[in-house]
């Protein structure tokens, strides 16, 4: 689609409205800051550079004191809007702020002698820093608020470096769906493609800014819904509360920047009867040790969350953005794709004609180009394992009495010979290898390793035994152990 | 491949056989001609970088060859590459002007003009005597912007060479302020005279003065130089012989920490006593350029109370700087605690919604100073100044990573296990240091961090100078480098930074423990373990109670460290992390304290 010359709009924006864009499939568009200043969802904009966003990027550009931008390229909507949660957004963070300032003085032992404001909380008077369990129905923007939390807190100037996790696995954060992970967030982060919604994980190319190079720490559940398996769910759940724990042990300065928790909209709302979000809540909670709850805009959800944590949790209603768009189902299967996609070869976005120089998310495009390997390797090479069996019936659909033959949480081989392994075009969670020491090995280890990297089946050659995978590196997967889990991912 | 590693080799061959060079002259040209106008265009740099180094050595007969068809194919390769190598290639373009053994244009009037004036349109006047301080039509921005990067790196590095010279300093404070002045845009006019002066000043300072010798690249933990300016040229100021000069940032700081350009006023200052033997040379420079401030000061464009950016950013690496850094660190946290504290808020759902509070002073009032190139906001304090120049050094480095690895494919790195994220070190790259110091480090992170602490305390070592021999320049005996000397404002002496005095001769610190480190190595190998325990010690040990080396050993062991040194700028840093590493990793020692402030220098 060559347009031979992209034409450019100003828009001069008032205090606290932002301009809202919603970008087709193929389309990009280039937003650069000619006077004031800006924020794309908390991360500030340099001024006189050009910003990309793709890949159906639905955003908007926010001001505080008013700006004027100018805009390339054709979004499918785009309006400005004075109507904007922000402000409560902000008292949020200077909530926040102020359990962060308390704990870290705390921390240090110092006085609080200048704190007039103590107020009678129960969590603040333990001087607790801030973490949050972020709670909403679907399109209520709950990454988004995630990331404007995180993006004021990391801007502070404070050296802060909260931690953020990630919950949902319908949307992989940084990493792919179908994973949970946890990772500490330096710099502020940008948005520029909903392959990204939370900054991008490490490669080994060169970034300016750290939150898109980030370190998580990262568990495969392997299916978007949790009710598919929430005991593994509750499991991982755990163990990655359990690291972040140590992680805070070895880090006060980390801990005392508190953590934000972005979930699934299926935490908010039961879709089916057998249902146990409350369950997987309950071990976020316990786990990651929360002390405030935020529903977005959902009033039901906030007097469930008053009713089971009111006593011991500060549980607060925020204001859902009029901006956020309600997304349809095949939207999200191309985020699906776009994120794979995005972790293999990195973002490809190409700017709108006439605009040069621009930057995704502050880094160079030609840093953003990955290249993935494909390799074939012997069927021994790799072991494969499904947690739990394939199809599952209810425990209540069984005889009464009988006892399940493959339990949900015991890791069945899948040997790629067999017809219907369902290995071809699934994504695989190749996992960090064991325990060195024999002696500290166990039986459900595996339930418990974090994630190395994700390998795609490309190809399977029953015959002579090999397959073909994809993989981001050309690091060797020979010996290594593989989960699969219900996704599948063809290059388009 | 770099320029500084591929200039001094070629300078020596060419200069070492012109003779045998010019038979196969013809033929070299041609070849020159295929190569540069078929690499691709990351290879086309270097290929000029060769061709400029042939011409301005061998100037008969090879520049009058190469003018025969520099000019499409300089052209055609600028409009072809990317936007930083074009700031090197101007760069490059510039030294032309002066480039030939008379002091005049290398290939010629003609040529040079026509190149000029393909690049920077009409304006790119004619260099010849009647036409040159009278430029016809529009001049860009960026002309004079490269002008000026230009004339900076001569004066950065004619202060290199003299780094007593006053002179030269104030030049170098006065065009950075030029530089900002001109980026933030200026009248046609206004460019024109800046243009004027600045060809002025370099037709009256002494041609650039040749390369200095292959120069060790700074280890890379050692802070790179950041210029000011870096933020908009990012790499561009690597001057074109490419040393980064990480001593020079000292002496700017100092002098700009001195001298505070106050427009007018500043005449007294800026004409200071000179020490250098060339002074007498520049005086009418400094005056030009001293007339163009003023002139800009009239005209409004420059406020006359302008401080320079870098006034207090000064860097020491004493131990009561750091202190006192700390104590600052503390003192602005209390300030943000404070401010932050008094906006009245409760985290319950009612306040969170109807209150208004004043989030703008917290996220952009209290943070003036913003990363032009990022968007990231820091203080204004001194502290928060220091914060933004080590955030500058960051994408300094990054760019500077960026460009070295131009070509080569980039891919998704693995994802970290349990042990490497819970000790995530990948703070401490970002370059913000900690002061807490109660972080147990895994073992990688402890090794760089004992290399950077040596490293650091090496630095740290300084030999006083002799009274009177001031301006005498010594050189190490081991790299055959000079020492560099530099005013220590605490004890109000000149010292030799990084220096070390062994049986009456001085050495760097730095060349002196490798020859250390060495020795003991191969000591190690054929002797027992204790040996190599030794090592372990901190320098300062390693320094104090080692017997020091009896002179003739020291001659030999100069011998084997020249052989079996590689030219590649990174092996000292690379040999110094794996002896770390092998020294670290079995001992595995508590971390003092002062490694944290050493590796948040």
């Amino acid at each position: 689609m060559d347009q031979p010359a992209a034409e450019s709009r100003k828009w001069t924006l008032e205090p606290e409205t932002e301009y809202r864009f919603e970008l087709d499939p193929g389309t990009s568009l280039a937003v650069k800051l000619l006077r004031g200043q800006a924020e794309v969802f908390g991360a500030e904009l340099a001024e006189a550079k050009p910003y990309l966003f793709g890949c159906e990027c639905k955003a908007a550009i926010f001001t505080w004191q008013g700006c004027t931008i100018e805009v390339t390229g054709r979004p499918s909507t785009e309006y400005v809007s004075d109507e904007t949660p922000m402000s409560a957004y902000a008292n949020l963070h200077i909530a926040l702020e102020q359990m962060r300032v308390r704990a870290l003085s705390a921390l240090n032992g110092s006085s609080d002698e200048d704190d007039e404001n103590r107020d009678e909380n129960p969590s603040s008077r333990r001087a607790e820093p801030p973490r949050v369990l972020i709670v909403g129905p679907e399109h209520s923007g709950k990454t988004t608020i995630a990331k404007i939390l995180t993006n004021y807190a990391v801007r502070a100037g404070q050296g802060w470096s909260p931690l953020l996790v990630n919950m949902d696995t319908t949307e992989g954060g940084w990493v792919v769906p179908g994973t949970i992970s946890a990772a500490p967030v330096h710099s502020p982060i940008a948005t520029y493609s909903p392959a990204n919604p939370l900054g991008s994980a490490a490669t080994s190319a060169p970034m300016v800014l750290s939150s898109n190079a980030l370190v998580p720490l990262v568990y495969w559940y392997g299916h978007p819904s949790i009710n598919r398996n929430h005991l593994l769910m509750e499991r991982l759940v755990r163990t990655l509360g359990h690291h972040v724990d140590y992680k805070w042990d070895a880090d006060p300065e980390c801990r005392v920047s508190g953590l934000i928790v972005d979930t699934p909209a299926s935490f908010a709302s039961s879709s089916s009867a057998v249902d146990h979000r409350h369950q997987v809540i309950k071990s976020c909670v316990e786990s990651f040790k929360i002390n405030v709850i935020l529903v977005v805009g959902h009033e039901k959800l906030y007097v469930e969350m008053q009713r089971l944590y009111g006593t011991q949790l500060n549980i607060i209603k925020i204001p859902k953005s009029g901006g956020v768009v309600e997304l349809d189902f095949s939207y999200r299967e191309r985020v699906f794709n776009y994120q794979l996609h995005t972790y293999m070869y990195g973002q490809v976005i190409t700017a709108p004609p006439g605009v040069a120089d621009a930057t995704l998310g502050g880094e160079a495009l030609t840093d953003l180009v990955l290249a993935p390997s494909s390799t074939v390797i012997k069927f021994d090479d790799l072991t494969i394992y499904r947690i739990g069996a394939e199809t599952m019936a209810p425990t209540s659909a069984l005889p009464i009495g009988a006892p399940r033959v493959v339990s949900e949480m015991q890791p069945v081989l899948v040997d790629p010979s067999q017809p219907g392994s369902g290995l071809l075009n699934a994504v695989l969670a190749l996992l960090q290898p064991f325990n060195p020491d024999e002696n500290e090995r166990y039986d459900e280890e595996l339930l418990d390793l974090p994630v190395m990297g994700f390998l795609v089946v490309t190809s399977i050659d029953v015959p002579n035994r090999k397959m073909t995978i994809l993989a981001p590196n050309q690091g060797s997967v020979v010996g290594r152990t593989a989960l699969i889990g219900s996704f599948e991912w063809q290059e388009q | 491949m770099t320029r500084h590693r591929l200039a001094p080799q070629l300078r020596k061959f060419s200069l070492s056989s012109p003779h045998s060079l010019s038979i196969h002259g013809s033929m070299t040209n041609i070849s020159f001609f295929v190569h540069c106008s078929q690499v691709p265009p990351w290879m086309k740099l270097p290929s000029f970088y060769l061709l400029d180094a042939i011409s301005k050595n061998v100037y008969e007969p090879y520049a009058r060859l190469f003018a025969a068809f520099v000019i499409p194919l300089f052209l055609e390769s600028y409009h072809l590459v990317d936007p930083q190598t074009r700031s090197k290639m101007e760069e490059m373009l510039l030294t032309w002007r002066t480039g030939s053994p008379t002091g005049k244009e290398l290939f010629g009037v003609a040529p040079q003009a026509s190149i000029e004036r393909g690049i920077w349109g009409s304006s790119g006047n004619s260099n010849a005597s009647g036409g040159f301080h009278a430029p016809v039509g529009r001049i860009t921005k960026a002309q004079v912007l490269s002008e000026l990067e230009f004339t900076l790196g001569q004066k950065e590095r004619a202060l290199q060479t003299n780094p007593y010279d006053e002179t030269a300093r104030n030049h170098i404070n006065i065009l950075h302020q030029l530089r900002k002045l001109v980026e933030a845009g200026v009248s046609q006019e206004e460019l024109q005279q800046i243009l004027t002066q600045l060809r002025s000043l370099l037709r009256s300072v002494a041609p650039p003065p040749p390369p200095p010798p292959a120069v060790p690249a700074p280890q890379p933990w050692s802070a790179p130089p950041t210029y000011p300016g870096s933020t908009q040229m990012p790499a561009a100021p690597a001057a074109p012989y490419g040393q980064p000069p990480s001593h020079l940032r000292t002496y700017s700081a100092a002098s700009l920490g001195d001298v505070k350009v106050e427009g007018p006023s500043s005449a007294a200052s800026l004409s200071l006593p000179m020490t250098s033997t060339d002074a007498v040379a520049s005086i009418p420079s400094v005056n030009s350029i001293q007339n163009l401030l003023s002139t800009l000061v009239k005209a409004g464009v420059v406020s006359a109370t302008a401080t320079p950016p870098e006034a207090g950013s000064s860097r020491q690496h004493t131990p009561t700087a750091k202190t006192e850094e700390i104590d600052l660190a503390k003192e602005s946290a209390r300030t943000y605690r404070k401010a932050l504290l008094a906006q009245k808020i409760k985290l319950t759902t009612s306040d969170i919604t109807k209150k208004r509070l004043d989030v703008v002073s917290l996220l952009y009032n209290q943070l003036p100073s913003q990363c032009k190139q990022c968007g990231i906001r820091f203080a204004g304090s001194a502290l928060g100044k220091k914060a933004l120049q080590d955030h500058l050094d960051v994408h300094f480095r990054q760019n500077r990573k960026a460009n070295q690895n131009i070509g080569r494919g980039h891919s998704r790195s693995w994802f970290v296990g349990t042990d490497d994220w819970i000790t995530d070190a990948s703070h401490d790259i970002k370059g913000k240091g900690r002061e807490d110091g109660a972080r147990p480090l895994n073992s990688k992170a402890a090794a760089a961090a004992e290399v950077a602490q040596r490293e650091a305390e090496l630095r740290a070592q300084y030999v006083v100078v002799p009274p009177g021999d001031e301006a005498k320049t010594i050189s190490c005996p081991i790299c055959k480098e000079s020492l560099k000397s530099e005013f220590l404002e605490d004890d109000e002496d000149w010292v030799w930074k990084n220096a070390v005095m062994k049986d009456g001769r001085v050495y760097h610190a730095t060349c002196h423990a490798e020859a250390l480190a060495s020795t003991s190595s191969l000591a190690a190998k054929l002797r027992s373990d204790l040996v190599g325990r030794s090592r372990s010690a901190t320098p300062d040990g390693l320094s104090t109670t080692r017997s020091t080396p009896p002179r003739a050993a020291g001659s030999s062991l100069k011998h084997d460290i020249r052989n079996s040194k590689s030219p590649s700028p990174d092996s000292i840093s690379n040999s110094l992390k794996r002896k770390a590493d092998a020294s670290v990793a079995p001992t595995d020692e508590e971390t003092p304290p002062s490694k944290k402030i050493a590796l948040s220098a």
